[in-house]
């Protein structure tokens, strides 16, 4: 591959390195979570973790592990900066984003550290295109405290179902409504718009209802706006879970595959909107 | 009332309801004992269409319930824009919808429509009604003395010509010959609009009655919805019309269903007084009732 033709000593003085054939398997899981232009990126030994925050309310991770990349090469144990995850895309997709079979974007994405611009070198077709990304200093993303061992009910869907639902959801209603629960209806997504009110119903023996461990029943509201982005993740995933806590924090995870069909991750992170009675 | 279709019926339904939004912004639910009636009106008054579901084409069909007063049915005035969503996709509710129920809840003022979907899903609707006087056109079609019926195919095919911008075009009949003319209102430069003409032989139809020579102008676009429902029946679609600047009436019917579009139309020429002005050329209104909005009479 015509970019690893760099001098070695070019390399040295990267903390990080990450290489991929194919820049797709990049740039579809990131357009998972732009909704907002400003990512946070933190690099562990691990891989790639990407975050976009909005309104301190709402928080998307996409997990990148270091096996899917070709080369990952990190020299300390975190490396962290901020950047334009719209410019980002763009670079990503320089050369148009063509479909052809067996064409594909090669990617080789550098940093230097602290005050350095992000490098990406990308190819395709014997075309070298060298990108140069300002970075900030990393906002501290928001430990939205959630754990497993205060998770009340949790659930996973194959997305497909839910696919439908999210894509038909009343645009007009401020808050989308999650009721989770061992009774009847199960699961339930509600939303109340200006025609009216809907409510999608999914039973726990459905055979779209991969898992189902409800423990108590649970009615909590989450604007809209903030979770029509998470949309875009559901339509690249296969299976979803989706978790609620006891102060009725959602956690939405995606199973994603890439072109490759390695498998990465996507999470959402929502407050809820405010105390609902149950009715 | 309480209705539930099945499978295919829903799909049925959900191409009524693109066709009738064709119409206006507004549906009229209207059930009764022949049957759920589905309305719509524009604003003008000048085209009303009616698809009348008998009970038959229901799994399951019945009026009020126990609890209610009276005759036991409501008629329901609802926005298009609050039902038509729902069934937009006519695809994947033909691949996952297995069942509809619809009904109209009193008490809490609702048009509740459901949908039992595959892998045990359900979807629940609960839609805002005003209650209103059922729509009715007055136009009597079985007393008109002119009729055509053709297939359905037919008039889509020469509609097809018409470009969807044509807003008005002219059927001309005498008793040797039908033919679609698009509609140039005057005033309009006519070395700049494209003159389109196609003639039909009454051997064409499969049944042909006319008396007298007329034009008839009336609005295209709003006759599209159903020359789309009756072509995907495969059903024949009779016109039903007396003179230029009364009624012409398009309808359908098969065991199951009944759906007409009936269409204001202008007058003749010779008949239009020099006092009227260029800007009154709108088609003639129908007389509707039942639907409170400001519209002009019969002229």
């Amino acid at each position: 591959m015509p970019l690893s033709t760099q001098s070695q000593a070019d390399d040295e003085q990267y903390v990080l390195v990450a290489s991929m054939d194919n820049a797709r398997n990049l740039s579809n899981i990131l357009k998972a979570i732009t909704f907002k232009d400003q990512a946070i990126f933190s690099a562990t030994p691990n891989g790639l973790k990407v975050t976009v925050e909005d309104s301190k309310c709402l928080q998307a991770n996409a997990f990148i592990q270091a096996e899917i990349f070709q080369e990952f090469t990190i020299k300390e144990d975190l490396v962290g900066f901020q950047v334009n995850l719209t410019v980002l895309l763009d670079c990503l997709s320089i050369f148009g984003g063509s479909t052809v079979p067996g064409v594909s974007t090669a990617l080789r994405m550098c940093y230097k550290g602290y005050g350095y611009p992000l490098t990406l070198f990308l190819e395709e077709g014997g075309v070298v295109t060298v990108c140069k990304i300002n970075t900030q200093e990393p906002e501290e993303p928001i430990d939205f405290e959630f754990c497993s061992n205060n998770v009340t009910n949790k659930v996973i869907l194959l997305s497909e179902s839910l696919k439908e639902a999210f894509s038909e959801l009343d645009m007009t209603s401020e808050v989308l409504q999650i009721t989770m629960s061992p009774s009847q209806p199960y699961f339930r997504l509600s939303t109340f718009g200006n025609s009216g009110n809907a409510h999608y119903d999914y039973p726990k023996d459905s055979e779209m209802m991969e898992l189902f461990k409800c423990t108590k029943t649970q009615t909590n509201r989450y604007k809209m706006s903030l979770l029509k982005p998470s949309t875009k993740a559901l339509a690249l995933s296969c299976k979803v879970s989706v978790r609620t806590d006891i102060r009725g924090f959602l956690s939405l995870q995606y199973l994603v595959r890439n072109d490759d069909g390695q498998i990465c991750f996507v999470e959402y992170y929502c407050c809820p909107d405010e105390e609902v009675e149950e009715e | 009332m309480n209705c539930l279709l099945e499978g295919n019926g829903v799909k049925v339904f959900g191409k009524a309801l693109h066709a009738l939004s064709r119409i206006g912004d507004a549906l009229w639910l209207d059930p009764t004992v022949k049957g759920l009636a589905l309305r719509a009106v524009n604003s003008a008054h000048s085209a009303y269409a009616c698809f009348l579901f008998s009970p038959l084409f229901f799994q399951h069909y019945s009026l009020g319930s126990g609890s209610e007063q009276g005759s036991g049915s409501v008629n329901c005035k609802l926005l298009m824009k609050s039902i038509l969503p729902l069934f937009r996709c006519l695809t994947s509710i033909e691949r996952n919808v297995e069942r509809c129920q619809i009904s109209v809840s009193t008490p809490s003022d609702r048009v509740v429509v459901q949908f039992f979907c595959r892998h045990g899903i359900t979807k629940t609707h609960n839609l805002r009604f005003q209650e209103s006087e059922a729509l009715q056109a007055v136009f009597a079609s079985h007393l008109c003395p002119n009729v055509l019926k053709a297939p359905a195919r037919l008039l889509c095919d020469m509609v097809m010509h018409f470009p969807s911008s044509q807003e008005e075009i002219t059927l001309s009949v005498t008793p040797l010959r039908v033919s679609l003319t698009n509609y140039c209102e005057e005033g309009k430069d006519p070395m700049r609009t494209m003159y389109t003409e196609m003639s039909l032989h009454p051997d064409e139809f499969d049944f042909f009655q006319v008396g007298v020579d007329l034009d008839l102008t009336f609005c295209l676009k709003e006759l599209r919805g159903l020359l789309s429902f009756a072509e995907s029946h495969s059903l024949p679609v009779s016109v039903n019309f007396s003179t230029a600047g009364k009624p012409v009436c398009f309808s359908v019917e098969d065991v199951v269903l009944e759906a007409s579009v009936v269409l204001a139309t202008l007058m003749d020429s010779e008949s239009r007084g020099p006092s009227q002005p260029a800007e009154t050329l709108a088609p003639v209104t129908l007389e509707v009732c039942g639907c409170c909005c400001s519209a002009r009479g019969i002229m």
